[in-house]
């Protein structure tokens, strides 16, 4: 087992040097130059080449690279080229207000999909389980944004019952962060429940069609007692891997809910930046999305080894 | 079974608290901006975000829209009605030569940091612009010659030439008045005279200003005023609908208005700008030669048609790049009215008819929406148009602005008496025409009457010589709570004065 | 005798409908989809326009018809991009040695770190926004659940003693490949279509909703959605008839992918 966690460290680092590189390749494929944009409309051919020299933008491709990894390693994420301010306040910034986005998104999908997919497994032949099952593909295809528009022309404008958009930090004023987070977290969180239902739905399946569940039952335990003890633990699996895979989807997702509810979070602060051209910051808010992707992946797979008996004695 | 009940009890749980929190917040007001402490604060939404607080180094409309006549204040302003009126000179001569200005400025002025407002200020912004700002504006104050500081409160300003626009320039940003000892953090930290003071900056969501208790002038009504920034329009209007602001400084979304004018809680301004909203031409191309070409296709745009489509029949129809604000204003749409079959056979003649053209439009929602019309209309009338969607600004900029590499494209030039910024062979739209600068000069270097005279002739010749097209004028469309007073009905500087605004 | 399950019946139909629109909209529309009328702006819906115009006087129902050209097109792009990357990507993996399939399955993990959105962002501010960039990019993004599910299908069918009969016998890697592996992954492969075609359907939406899709005067759904966001209330109806049509086509698909699935399983045959 020591030994498959220190191969999936491993992997994980070398994932995260990989990645490193790709988002640098990118960012020097993107075209227009984030001096003329910080300069604008008409200035002087020389104005930009200075301003270029002055964010080290003339410099070799490999000195530029390094630079910025090391200072990413420092924690020092440079200056925005556009707006001169220090990136890394403005990501740790704009990370929280994402973070309690997707977390409070999270929380809904799984307070949503985990009872509902047992109870569709478990009824999967009866009418009730049909049923739900039809509600859950409706909610699968219908995009975020689209549940985000109608919610705030339902909740906010015709009832008034909550802002429509808008952010306060919970330090701030904890009522009023709470009533900005509902919709949007609303809005994410039940399209994501809705996928995340299926896919407890056919690991608790597989799981009831499994022999020593059988076994169970011939021993004398009751369905649902044989489906919390020996089941669910089981199904676990796959469905943590599944979150974790959905964790990509959600922090992107969040990007298009940001923008319908304006929350000034991660996904905004990417669009604006890939807009300004403001390269440096581009190059940032991507590599943390990526980090964190990574890292999510990473504890996915350590648990997945730690959930899952047949894994630990490392046989095929 | 116990444990999927359990699971699902505490969702109930969760599910009702949640709700009951909002139940009994629901009662009281759901709006941060009309709360009873809200009386003297005031949030405003607004669309473009500033990059920066330096509008030194930075373009764009957005920093002087926030931050000029609020934070900082200019030796001259307009008014509402376009007249020059003073701001930190108290008043001004002018040299017979029209060579020499000089300006008895305000003796209380102090600046944020407690530095007090002379001459010496005065002179040290003046000169620079020269030296250290870089974006192109910069070189309105190249035709001062020099500036000297006569006492703490008489400034006298030399120019190389007379010039009618330097003046008028002042008005605009770079006519902003810096402390010496204030510009060393311009971007996060502006230093200034005016009513507001900058308080914080919540970058991607707002700006906050609090009132300068230490104001030289008549003191504005409200303590703290929240320059909020929106993306989406339609987020825009819901803000407003829910309380979350109390002003909507421009309608981006002129369809929604419905909402907003059928309701009594509001009240809808329409005014004029400086926004007139060009079709241009790249002339240098070969296609835009044959002065026949270019008037078929000012005529094959039934242009009321289109700002009823495309812009919900809000705003003006003009014939050439000026607003009926400035002073040399003449109605010109009868030049190039709207004649589909007289178009027709203008691009036979001229051989354009069956060619295609390329569209390249800003992803702005003017244009975007615009364009489309301008697409159908001239397939109407033989030609093919092809439509592109330039990020603005960064592919905008770059690809159109700087390489001038297009055919047409769609853009608001919303920056004061820029007929001849935007209008001459280095500009994207490549217009080389002596006739025009001529006009432009002896209208800068002649008396009132001759610049008036002057600048009606150079808008007449952009019309007849269809230099480009003008859609229309973007118009002032504001929404704010009944109770909000002193909303301009004209934005035509390039600020948002904060202070006249009272409830 | 395999029984049809509702799933797929109604998938099917779903699916085929909304390919028959598109084939029917090269040949007819009700109306020119991207012709101005000014004077025919915004009408409610009738027997003349039965879903009524927009704003630039289109009509509704010729746009929604010429949109799902734009939505089945990605979606074909799209999943043949990710199949013919993942496809064989996932076979490979499952029949090299042990450290180059890890290798290659990391790699597709790493490809996970980029979802289809951000990359279909990154793509159209760098080529320009476009249906061929959102394309490529979803298709991209949508290799790695290609690759794993084929992959562990791939695996599946190594161990069956057919093929391990056969490497004992000696046989050749890719001859083995093509006779056995191939032929039982795909049902695999149609399965993953699908759901990836749903997908691809809700990432276009959703750029076109940003402004990084297919540009105007092109209809597409998701734009159509964005343009209709200033009528919320004077005619929340041009909200109503993209989404509807979006929701429906993902829908279509999923439904179609679960069918296709329980059909294919046996495991799951004798609990239908």
């Amino acid at each position: 087992m020591i030994l498959r966690l220190i191969e999936r460290t491993g992997v994980f680092l070398a994932s995260l040097a990989v990645s490193s590189v790709l988002v640098f390749a990118f960012m020097v494929v993107l075209p227009g130059d984030p001096a003329r944009v910080a300069l604008g409309v008409n200035a002087s051919d020389e104005a930009v080449a200075e301003l270029r020299r002055q964010f080290g933008l003339d410099r070799p491709l490999a000195t530029q690279y390094f630079d910025w990894l090391g200072g990413l390693l420092h924690g020092d994420l440079g200056t925005s080229y556009i707006s001169k301010v220090a990136i890394g306040s403005q990501v740790f910034d704009r990370l929280q207000v994402t973070l309690w986005l997707v977390i409070a998104g999270m929380i809904i999908a799984l307070v949503v999909a985990v009872p509902a997919g047992t109870l569709m497994a478990a009824r999967h032949r009866h009418v009730s389980g049909l049923a739900l099952s039809a509600v859950s593909q409706l909610g699968v295809a219908v995009p975020a944004f689209l549940a985000g528009i109608l919610l705030i022309v339902v909740f906010a404008v015709k009832l008034g019952w909550l802002p429509a958009n808008g952010w306060t930090p919970p330090a701030q004023d904890p009522q009023m962060f709470l009533k900005q987070l509902i919709l949007p977290a609303l809005a994410l969180g039940l399209v994501q429940g809705a996928v995340l239902t299926r896919y407890v739905r056919s690991a608790v399946l597989d799981v009831l069609r499994e022999d020593y569940l059988r076994t169970a039952r011939a021993k004398g335990l009751r369905p649902f007692q044989a489906l919390w003890r020996h089941g669910l633990r089981n199904a676990a699996a796959p469905v943590v891997t599944v979150l974790g895979l959905q964790l990509a989807t959600l922090l992107i997702g969040a990007v298009v809910v940001e923008r319908v509810f304006v929350i000034p979070g991660l996904g905004s602060l990417l669009l604006d930046g890939v807009s300004n051209r403001d390269l440096l910051l581009v190059q940032d808010v991507v590599m943390v999305l990526v980090i964190a992707v990574l890292l999510v992946n990473y504890i996915v797979d350590l648990m997945y080894v730690a959930l899952d008996p047949r894994l630990r004695t490392g046989a095929r | 079974m116990k444990s999927s009940f359990s699971i699902r009890a505490v969702a109930l749980v969760a599910v009702a608290a949640v709700l009951g929190l909002t139940a009994c917040s629901a009662g009281s007001s759901t709006s941060s901006g009309s709360s009873p402490a809200g009386e003297q604060k005031l949030t405003i939404g607004l669309v473009a975000e500033p990059a920066s607080l330096d509008f030194t180094t930075t373009d764009g409309a957005a920093i002087p829209q926030a931050l000029l006549g609020n934070v900082y204040e200019t030796l001259v302003k307009q008014d509402d009605s376009g007249k020059m009126v003073p701001s930190l000179a108290k008043s001004w001569t002018v040299s017979p030569d029209r060579k020499t200005y000089t300006f008895d400025l305000v003796d209380k002025a102090k600046f944020t940091n407690g530095k007090p407002f002379t001459a010496s200020d005065a002179v040290f912004s003046i000169n620079r612009v020269k030296t250290a700002w870089t974006t192109s504006l910069k070189a309105a104050m190249d035709v001062v010659a020099s500036a000297k500081a006569l006492s703490p409160t008489q400034l006298q300003v030399t120019l190389a030439k007379p010039s009618n626009d330097w003046l008028f320039r002042m008005t605009t940003r770079i006519g902003a008045m810096f402390s010496e000892s204030g510009v060393s953090a311009l971007a996060t930290d502006p230093v200034g005279t005016g009513p507001y003071r900058f308080s914080k900056w919540n970058r991607g969501d707002s700006i906050v200003m609090d009132r300068n208790d230490a104001y030289w002038g008549t003191k504005p009504f409200f303590q703290e005023i929240t320059l909020k920034y929106f993306k989406d329009p339609t987020a825009l209007n819901n803000a407003l609908l829910t309380g979350t602001i109390n002003v909507i400084s421009t309608v981006q979304a002129p369809e929604a208005l419905s909402q907003f004018t059928s309701n009594d809680k509001y009240q809808v301004i329409e005014g004029t700008t400086n926004g007139e909203v060009l079709l241009s031409f790249n002339n240098s191309r070969p296609f835009f030669k044959d002065l026949r070409t270019r008037q078929a296709i000012r005529m094959a745009i039934d242009h009321k048609a289109l700002l009823d489509t495309c812009w919900a029949g809000r705003g003006k129809l003009i014939g050439s790049m000026v607003p009926p604000t400035d002073p040399w204003y003449e109605d010109l749409t009868g030049i190039a009215p709207f004649d589909l079959a007289k178009a027709k056979s203008m691009l036979q003649a001229s051989g354009a008819a069956g060619k295609t053209l390329r569209l390249r439009l800003p992803t702005l929602p003017y244009a975007t929406s615009c364009g489309q019309v301008v697409k159908s209309q001239l397939e109407q009338a033989g030609l093919k148009v092809v439509i592109d969607q330039l990020e603005f600004p960064a592919a905008w900029l770059t690809t159109v602005f700087k390489n001038a590499d297009y055919d047409m494209s769609i853009i608001a030039h919303v920056e004061p008496r820029d007929l001849g910024a935007v209008f001459n062979p280095k500009y994207y739209t490549r217009y080389d025409d002596p006739t025009l600068q001529g006009y432009l000069a002896a209208a800068d270097a002649g008396d009132g009457a001759a610049q008036i005279d002057n600048m009606k002739k150079a808008a007449r010749r952009l019309s007849e010589q269809a230099a480009g097209d003008w859609l229309f004028l973007l118009p002032n469309l504001m929404v704010a709570d009944k109770d909000i007073k002193g909303l301009p009905t004209n934005a035509i500087t390039e600020n948002f004065d904060l202070s006249e605004l009272s409830r | 005798m395999r029984r049809l399950n509702p799933s797929l019946v109604v998938g099917g139909v779903i699916v085929g409908l909304i390919v028959l629109m598109a084939l029917v909209s090269f040949v007819w529309t009700p109306y020119d989809a991207t012709l101005v009328t000014p004077a025919s702006r915004l009408l409610r819906p009738s027997w003349s326009h039965w879903f009524g115009t927009d704003k630039f006087g289109r009509d509704v129902l010729s746009q929604i018809m010429v949109g799902s050209r734009t939505t089945l097109f990605v979606g074909v792009v799209a999943v043949g991009v990710a199949a013919v990357i993942g496809v064989p990507l996932g076979i490979l993996s499952a029949m090299v040695r042990r450290w180059p399939s890890e290798f290659i399955m990391r790699a597709n993990d790493l490809l996970l770190a980029f979802p289809a959105l951000l990359l279909a962002i990154m793509f159209g501010a760098v080529f320009g926004a476009s249906t061929l960039t959102a394309m490529i990019a979803i298709g991209i993004a949508s290799v790695p659940s290609f690759a794993r599910v084929i992959r562990s299908g791939a695996l599946q069918v190594m161990r069956t003693e057919y093929v391990l009969a056969a490497r004992a016998a000696g046989r050749q890697p890719w001859p083995i490949a093509v006779r056995h592996v191939l032929p039982n992954v795909t049902s695999l492969i149609t399965v993953q279509a699908s759901v990836s075609f749903a997908i691809a359907v809700l990432a276009e939406a959703a750029l076109s909703f940003l402004g990084y899709g297919t540009p105007p005067p092109t209809p597409s759904w998701g734009r159509m959605l964005q343009e209709s966001q200033e009528f919320l209330f004077s005619a929340p109806r041009l909200a109503i008839f993209p989404g509807v049509a979006i929701a429906i086509a993902v829908l279509g698909f999923n439904l179609l992918g679960d069918g296709l699935r329980d059909r294919f399983d046996p495991k799951l045959e004798d609990r239908r």
